[in-house]
């Protein structure tokens, strides 16, 4: 037996020193004194200002103490249920998890190839998909439903999804009242606000308007968030060179005061509300202007900022699997590859945006199935290298002795499953064999397994009484619609 | 660049120091204990001399106090020239250089994208190639000539190369008669032995052979170059399932005792001889019984041993940019990603293998190019974030809260260059532009890339008389 020894018993990665990041913490500190932030609802401002915060018009000064004060308030993990009740999605520590990212304009149509808007059915498609994914851990929409009234598209997208995937879901929402009705349909599934409340089975995304700015409806929709236990994502998205300097040390200290201005508003709503760190920070393109989804910025960026989540004992919400190209092609494999392994090698907790294309412009089914691999082979590489007796095999080694064989050795037998990853579809064979396979790329064996899925993967329907509170809920909400006459595309 | 090294960086590791440790004092036990198979007189009366044990005449045993010696002796590192005396590589620890691999049977025809035997004209292709990429440090073939007398293949690998690139070239041979031809056309080309002891542009590549065995060909070249003073990486190939155990620690305390045995070997020769360790740790993938290039546990296994060799202070020889695929599509993207990615972090000193696919069957120059700008990724990404006043920009931020824009700062003007990396084939254009450039697809501008460096580089030519030496020394050996 041997005694203080430190056995690293998964890979180590870290982009910040606890100097760097307590410097980029303390910095955040001063942007809330000075400048300070603009926070455009008045009921967070009476909040701020109750608690000690200096109130000039919009201007809030957050002064640290009051900061620190709140930040020792959030919970250091959340727990999201999936459909069925089941505590799947644990958020703590340095325990991934995976999914999709939401609200893209358009699809790349797996079967024709075609670039179009999402409908209805591809919201469905899209929730199916990550439910037959075992790697998937939690689901978001992927798509925009096009052709629903903009007042209502997010109950009918949050509908869609809850009834073609069990996988815990993150919802976006275009108002406190959509929200409301999101929460309502939860209430049926659990049976009620308190059960609800110990075992959430849904995740609020919110973004803060970077720089320093958050708007009256965000701040709406975390204050009915923290009141109601629904855990929240507070993410701000700094684009280095145009809404924040670029150089990512000050990217990184506006988009933590960005998000400690979320946890004070949070926290005094409720103390105790559940509350993930977010930031989607990365460069701006400085060809095209746009933001960009596949830049190694942007994954350097998110791995620093789950360092700081880490040390701040927060739940940190990331972001991979996305790419800037417009097709599936090697573009796509080559960001999704990069930016899943650095998500994976920082522990971030929810970690999403995967099947994302055209710096998030397009959403992919084909994107989110091959992420599912890549997820698998760097779940592999992050168990590291066990060492130990059994492991180092030395009695193994002189037995088989200088020249021989291990293939025939029981060692070999016990231990290849645990030791090997199995892929399902990359590919290994020998050329000959490919070929006579017909020389199918990864592409085609992708769009494969989407059209087996979309066609063949049955999710159990909702109890027939759930199912009609939904439609009652979006009917009324429809109702409301109507007299606003607008779709959202 | 450094990456995974002091308060700069990305830092990962794979091991604790405590179990670095452990897989060296496993190593230790083997080379005791178990010992090693030495097929050649000369190198095992070398060893004898200094100290080991044989018994049946090639099984040599390691007394622990010989390998300390040995590590001891050895350097940690060396720097490579360019063939026209530029310093171009500095082995030190965490500097990552990248390049391709040697002797794939086949290659992907550039014009026609077919797969097709290996040629000699591939080899200068392949140089040149390299050449212009440039994230790609050195220089090997990525194949082996088919259609030279298939025993001077290298000889000639070496001379269709060294024509076509300045970078350093890592070189490999059948033989020691190979080698010291070899090593005559570098002396050739560098004016005299001194000038190219000096100023090295060539480092030798050799393998002993899982488990545990040296082949007299593999020593004799080792010798030759500790002899010579010809840096040279000595880099084993197990197979966890085959011809290494299948657990992890297990292949890679195998490795290393076989990378060790040459080590000691060079510098009972000649202490400071240079030597970098290796190995391609990978897997015998159990469906179809290839060696994976594309696994997971090869990107893994190659950035424990990197930490391994650190802890030694030796340089490493590592594996990354290669692929199962057997074409140019979404597989071959991800497994060179992850691989390049990996060894960018662990900071291994030499990255090869980069453009090998279906398994190292393979050479494809279009996997070398695509490549190249993941290895710029990579790069970027290891670099890490600096902390300071400058880069916190608080100063900045209060400014441009007047304006409201920070692409018109200084501050932007001054940084974006050094903060951002700029992609050459990774597209970033909106939807509508990249239409109407026609919708291409990464591969199409890899391959447009791929035939404007073939068409237009040219590294500069070996003076006139350098040229009739090598096609003299080229000629006396058909």
């Amino acid at each position: 037996m041997r005694t203080n020894t430190v056995d690293f018993t998964s890979t180590q990665f870290r982009v910040l020193s606890d100097g760097q990041l307590e410097r980029i913490y303390l910095a955040a500190l001063e942007l809330l004194e000075e400048p300070g932030t603009r926070v455009f609802s008045e009921e967070a401002r009476e909040l701020l200002a109750d608690a000690g915060a200096i109130i000039d018009g919009e201007l809030a000064r957050i002064p640290a103490g009051l900061v620190k004060r709140m930040l020792a308030a959030v919970p250091p993990r959340i727990v999201v249920g999936n459909r069925d009740g089941e505590r799947t999605l644990v958020l703590e520590a340095n325990n991934i998890n995976f999914g999709t990212g939401s609200d893209c304009p358009f699809i790349l149509d797996a079967e024709t190839g075609e670039r179009r808007l999402f409908t209805k059915t591809d919201i469905e498609d899209a929730a199916r998909v990550t439910d037959a994914c075992p790697n998937l851990d939690f689901h978001m929409s992927l798509g925009l439903m096009s052709g629903v009234p903009t007042y209502s598209y997010d109950r009918h997208q949050a509908a869609a999804m809850l009834r073609n995937t069990r996988k815990p879901l993150c919802f976006t929402a275009m108002s406190r009242d959509g929200l409301a009705d999101i929460l309502e349909m939860y209430y049926l599934i659990r049976g009620g606000r308190a059960a609800f409340e110990n075992n959430p089975g849904f995740i609020i995304y919110l973004e803060p308007t970077t720089p320093l700015l958050h708007s009256k409806a965000a701040m709406e929709k975390l204050i009915f968030s923290a009141e109601r236990f629904i855990p929240a994502i507070y993410t701000p998205c700094p684009m280095l060179g145009a809404t924040a300097p670029v150089t990512p040390a000050a990217a990184l200290a506006i988009a933590v005061a960005e998000f400690l201005t979320g946890v004070v508003v949070s926290q005094l709503a409720r103390p105790g509300a559940p509350l993930i760190m977010g930031g989607v920070a990365s460069s701006m393109d400085m060809h095209t202007t746009i933001l960009t989804y596949g830049s190694p910025e942007l994954h350097l960026l998110s791995a620093a900022l789950t360092d700081i989540a880490h040390w701040m004992r927060i739940p940190m919400f990331s972001t991979c699997g996305c790419s800037d190209s417009k097709i599936f092609d090697e573009q796509a494999a080559v960001e999704a590859a990069l930016s899943i392994q650095a998500a994976a090698l920082s522990g971030a907790n929810l970690i999403h945006d995967i099947g994302f294309l055209e710096s998030a412009l397009i959403g992919s089914h084909e994107m989110v199935v091959l992420s599912d691999e890549v997820i698998g082979m760097v779940k592999r590489f992050l168990r590291g290298v066990p060492v130990n007796d059994e492991t180092l095999a030395l009695d193994l080694i002189k037995q088989v002795g200088p020249g021989g064989n291990f293939v025939v050795e029981d060692h070999t037998a016990d231990n290849f499953r645990g030791e090997f990853w199995f892929p399902t579809l990359m590919n290994r064979a020998k050329y000959d064999a490919w070929q006579t396979a017909g020389k199918q790329t990864l592409g085609d064996r992708i769009r494969a397994r989407v059209q087996e899925i979309i066609a063949g993967h049955a999710v159990p329907p909702l109890s027939a009484e759930v199912d009609a509170g939904i439609d009652r809920i979006l009917a009324a909400a429809d109702g409301k619609a109507s007299a606003e006459q607008t779709t959202l595309l | 660049m450094r990456a995974n090294i002091g308060r700069g960086g990305a830092r990962f590791n794979v091991l604790s120091s405590e179990q670095c440790e452990r897989i060296v004092r496993a190593a230790y036990e083997v080379l005791e204990r178990i010992g090693a198979r030495f097929h050649e007189p000369e190198a095992v009366e070398i060893l004898r001399g200094a100290g080991c044990a044989v018994s049946d005449g090639t099984l040599v045993r390691f007394p622990a106090g010989l390998i300390d010696q040995a590590l001891g002796a050895a350097p940690a590192g060396f720097t490579l020239f360019t063939r026209t005396g530029e310093p171009a590589i500095s082995v030190e620890p965490g500097v990552a250089h990248f390049g391709p691999g040697p002797t794939c049977p086949n290659f992907i025809d550039p014009d026609t994208g077919d797969r097709r035997p290996f040629v000699k004209r591939d080899a200068a292709l392949t140089a040149r190639v390299c050449d212009a990429l440039p994230e790609i440090d050195y220089v090997m073939s990525l194949g082996s000539v088919m259609d030279a007398p298939q025993h001077l293949a290298d000889i000639h690998e070496f001379d269709a190369m060294v024509r076509e690139t300045t970078k350093p070239i890592m070189s490999w041979s059948f033989s020691r008669e190979s080698l010291a031809h070899i090593h005559e056309m570098c002396i050739a080309v560098k004016g005299s032995t001194e000038a190219f002891a000096r100023e090295p542009f060539m480092i030798f590549y050799a393998e002993p052979s899982s488990p545990l065995k040296h082949t007299a060909e593999a020593l004799r070249k080792l010798i030759y170059c500790a002899r010579h003073e010809i840096p040279i990486v000595y880099t084993p190939c197990p197979i966890a399932g085959a011809t290494a155990p299948a657990t992890m620690a297990g292949i890679l305390a195998q490795n290393l005792a076989e990378t060790l045995g040459g080590v000691v070997l060079s510098q009972s020769i000649r202490p400071g001889a240079p030597i970098v360790i290796g190995g391609v740790v990978s897997i015998l993938d159990m469906k179809t019984t290839i060696l994976s290039y594309g696994a997971p546990e090869l990107a893994l296994l190659s950035a424990a041993a990197t930490e391994v060799a650190r802890s030694l202070g030796l340089p490493m020889f590592s594996t990354a940019g290669c692929t199962d695929a057997k074409s140019l599509d979404q597989q071959a993207g991800i497994e060179a990603t992850f691989s390049i990615l990996a060894a960018a972090l662990s900071g291994a000193d030499f990255i090869h293998d980069v453009g090998f696919s279906e398994s190292a069957m393979t050479g494809s120059l279009p996997l070398l190019v695509m490549s190249d700008e993941v290895i710029g990724m990579a790069r970027r990404l290891a670099r890490g974030i600096r902390v300071d006043d400058d880069t916190l920009a608080v100063e900045a931020i209060a400014e441009a809260r007047q304006t409201g824009d920070f692409l018109s700062l200084d501050h932007t003007a001054r940084h974006f260059r050094e903060q951002f990396w700029f992609p050459r084939l990774l597209d970033r254009t909106r939807y509508g532009e990249w239409q109407a450039a026609g919708g291409k697809t990464m591969e199409d501008r890899v391959l447009e890339r791929l035939r404007e460096i073939i068409a237009e580089h040219r590294a500069p030519a070996l003076p006139a008389g350098v040229t009739i030496e090598l096609d003299r020394l080229m000629g006396t050996v058909g």
